[in-house]
């Protein structure tokens, strides 16, 4: 977003891009139309199942150019332009290809305050690109995001739209790196609330394979 | 009966009316963006909004609470309402702009919002003159913006389609445009694209804004972000006349204004009538602006040597009348669905008086160019009209026969081109005399013309057009033709210059004249140069007579006609 103020310019997006998939590709396999009907009878219009279905295809064909939005159209029987308008609204949605792994760097004002551009530029130096680049062996993309709503364990990351990193440190983000190089992801992680340590067991998820209490450390020890 | 009161006035209302519809309808001025009558309504430019209060009941008895004084007590939403997505509801208090502080604060603040990343580029802007937000930004807006960054740069001059240019910069994000591609068109062809600053619409990759209703959006942007790929940079608004009018490119008969500069039209927009176009018009009607301009003949000519020469339409009239008494009664008159039932009129009278046959007209259709709204397979307006003159769609097979046999000793073209359409082949005309009334040198007909006249087009006459649906609709001139004519200037439409500017000024000029007349005018020059008396002192008294004495326009009188038109008996 900072770049953008300095350089507020919003380019037009390719018209008529070439496609990347072929029509062979182009398809949904009996399982995921199933899934698909299945949402769809969750809503009263079809058009409501179409985030679902946006998100399947984009694990599907990690990426979501406008042959894919298509399909999506034609599976939903809705208009494609409806589909276009909802994939570039949210920037969850991948519309062009990224690496292996996202990395969503938070930079908004928690994270901020507690070193979340320091992780950012260290990421940057770590991988050699700059955020919002793909490094050469396709492996990460870095990206600067507004606020994930994690405050409370600032700084923090989210890999590939999926688990949060807390609490980050330089050998942390090693750590992180280092695995996923060597395809480990990150399991999810729940954070103890200490507002309800006392009644409620600190609100402790039980579906997720770890959980950290939550202590708020000075800022020197998380990134100096 | 229900009331409400608005900024103090009482007003009685039925059914569930929507809060802003009701103050237009009532004249009670409300600014607003994205609210469009015939669409559905999002509420998202914040412009429209008012303070709305409703009378408290007591919860257990339901009676109206009173004050001392015996008055409702009226308690007020918390915020203030978009008065396009507020229903009506009885005893309810509204205030806007007018009455309330608040209001008016409001939409002083929305609209510094909306200027924020506008260009404010009005001086160059097609809209400017005409643009809400420029007008509501002046009657309702701040005095200047607090804004001191780097304005937002979108993408400028997009062709959306061949006929839609977008200048993304200038859009307010109302979303007229996307509604009515997939609420009236239903071609869904656009989307609002991206979020919050860097949202416009576009459309989808690999989608050309293409249907044949795309130019309607042109006309509901309330800002200059969509613009005609044709009429950009032409004109400023007040240059122009526009003149309410019908368009003749179908047998809808939509009616439309002819935006007119310098005697050139420049524009077509939809004028709105419920009964016929609503508030929409096709791109084909838009786009026949050019016929009216280009390929216009220079004046009449007639046939000398083998090749058409010009001359003066004495001597046009002249020879046309050689050419009739010669034929007599093998004369053919050929009518016109393109002509107004007026010059049809006549024609059959001429017909009548030099003893020659009517043919009937050529019904130009076109099957499956018809789209059920505003399109219709036949190409031409004025069939229906033609019908309840008595006149028939020709029998193209029983004509070539008969000049084929020499039966047609002359053939009287009226505003048509039947070589263009196929019915004749050039080489049988080459044997009959022809005499032509023509609007464009395009004229395939006139290769075989002996007498060619030069008719005024839809833009520059005064008559009668029957749509198909039996709606007899009445034109008025949008532009001058050369010679001063009083029936036509009488009823010419002004610009505001013309109606604002001294006569010194010299607003209009006197360039793109075009030397034609109205056929209402040549075809009883002809007769009278034939030596019968065609006379009639005009399209009215034409008109007038035709309604006493054929029941199929009973009562289809200029004056009946009025802007909207007058439904005909059935017929």
């Amino acid at each position: 977003m900072t770049d953008f103020i300095k350089n507020p310019v919003v380019a037009l997006p390719e018209r008529n891009p070439a496609p990347h998939f072929s029509e062979q590709e182009l398809v949904f396999s009996a399982e995921e139309k199933a899934r698909i009907a299945r949402w769809v009878s969750q809503y009263p219009t079809p058009d409501g199942a179409v985030m679902w279905v946006l998100w399947l295809a984009q694990e599907k064909f990690g990426f979501l150019p406008p042959e894919v939005l298509r399909l999506v159209a034609t599976e939903l029987d809705i208009p494609y332009a409806q589909v276009y308008g909802v994939a570039t609204f949210y920037t969850q949605y991948f519309k062009e290809k990224k690496g292996t792994y996202v990395l969503d760097v938070c930079t908004c004002f928690s994270c901020q305050l507690t070193g979340g551009c320091d992780i950012l530029h260290y990421l940057e130096e770590k991988l050699a690109i700059h955020a919002g680049e793909t490094t050469a062996d396709g492996c990460f993309t870095l990206q600067e995001v507004e606020c994930l709503g994690a405050c409370g364990s600032a700084p923090m990351l989210q890999v590939s739209n999926g688990p949060f990193v807390y609490c980050l440190t330089k050998k942390k983000v090693d750590a992180l790196i280092a695995a996923l190089r060597a395809g480990r992801m990150p399991g999810f992680t729940s954070v103890t609330l200490p507002q309800d340590e006392d009644e409620m067991g600190g609100n402790r998820r039980t579906d997720v394979e770890s959980t950290i209490e939550y202590a708020a450390l000075p800022i020197a020890v998380r990134t100096r | 009966m229900p009331s409400v009161t608005i900024d103090g006035r009482k007003y009685e209302f039925e059914g569930r009316p929507g809060l802003l519809q009701f103050c237009l309808d009532h004249g009670i001025e409300v600014p607003h963006f994205c609210y469009h009558p015939s669409m559905s309504v999002p509420a998202n430019c914040r412009q429209c909004l008012v303070d709305v209060g409703a009378p408290v009941r007591n919860r257990a008895t339901g009676e109206l609470e009173r004050s001392d004084s015996g008055e409702p007590v009226i308690r007020y939403f918390p915020k203030l309402q978009t008065s396009c997505s507020h229903t009506l509801a009885d005893g309810q208090v509204i205030h806007t702009k007018r009455t309330s502080e608040k209001v008016g604060r409001a939409q002083q603040d929305t609209l510094e919002f909306l200027l924020i990343n506008h260009p404010l580029d009005c001086p160059i802007c097609d809209q400017a003159g005409m643009c809400p937000l420029q007008i509501q930004a002046y009657k309702y807006g701040p005095e200047g913006s607090r804004f001191e960054f780097r304005k937002t740069h979108k993408p400028k001059k997009v062709k959306l389609g061949p006929r839609v240019v977008l200048d993304a910069e200038r859009c307010i994000n109302c979303t007229r445009c996307t509604r009515f591609t997939d609420e009236i068109s239903k071609s869904h062809q656009l989307t609002i694209i991206e979020r919050s600053v860097r949202n416009y619409p576009m459309t989808p990759p690999g989608v050309t804004f293409d249907e044949p209703y795309s130019m309607n959006v042109i006309d509901l942007c309330p800002v200059g972000a969509l613009t005609s790929a044709d009429f950009r940079f032409q004109a400023r608004i007040w240059e122009m006349s526009s003149t309410p009018s019908i368009t003749t490119t179908n047998a809808k008969g939509s009616n439309c204004y002819y935006w007119v500069r310098d005697n050139l039209v420049l524009r077509i927009t939809p004028r709105e009538n419920p009964a016929v176009n609503a508030y929409w018009l096709p791109d084909e009607d838009r786009l026949a602006y050019r016929r009216f301009n280009e390929d216009r003949p220079t004046g009449p000519s007639v046939r000398m040597d083998g090749a058409l020469k010009e001359t003066s339409w004495e001597a046009a009239y002249g020879r046309a009348a050689e050419i009739l008494a010669a034929a007599g009664s093998g004369t053919v008159f050929l009518a016109s669905a393109r002509a107004t039932v007026e010059d049809n009129y006549l024609l059959m009278e001429l017909a009548h008086l030099t003893g020659g046959t009517v043919a009937g007209y050529l019904p130009h259709v076109e099957p499956g160019h018809g789209d059920g709204w505003l399109r219709t397979d036949a190409r031409v307006p004025n069939g229906e009209g033609c019908r309840r003159l008595g006149l028939q769609p020709v029998d193209t097979a029983s004509l070539v026969a008969q000049i084929e046999a020499g039966a047609v000793r002359a053939l009287y073209v009226l505003e048509d081109d039947p070589v263009a359409a196929c019915v004749i082949d050039l080489a049988a005309l080459a044997a009959v005399p022809v005499i032509l009334h023509y609007y464009n040198t395009t004229n395939k007909t006139l290769a075989a013309a002996d007498v060619a006249l030069p008719a005024a087009t839809v833009a520059e006459t005064i008559g009668t057009y029957v749509n198909e649906e039996g709606r007899a609709q009445c034109v008025r001139p949008a532009k001058a033709i050369r010679g001063a004519h009083r029936t036509l200037m009488m009823r010419m439409g002004l610009s505001r210059a013309d109606q604002h500017g001294t006569p010194f000024d010299r607003w209009h000029n006197e360039s793109h004249l075009i030397n034609c007349k109205p056929s209402w005018e040549i075809l009883p020059a002809v007769a009278s140069a034939a030596g019968h008396a065609l006379d009639f002192a005009g399209p009215r008294q034409i008109m007038d007579h035709i309604a006493r004495a054929l029941p199929a326009f009973g009562g289809a009188n200029h004056k009946a006609m009025g802007p909207m038109g007058f439904k005909l008996p059935e017929a």
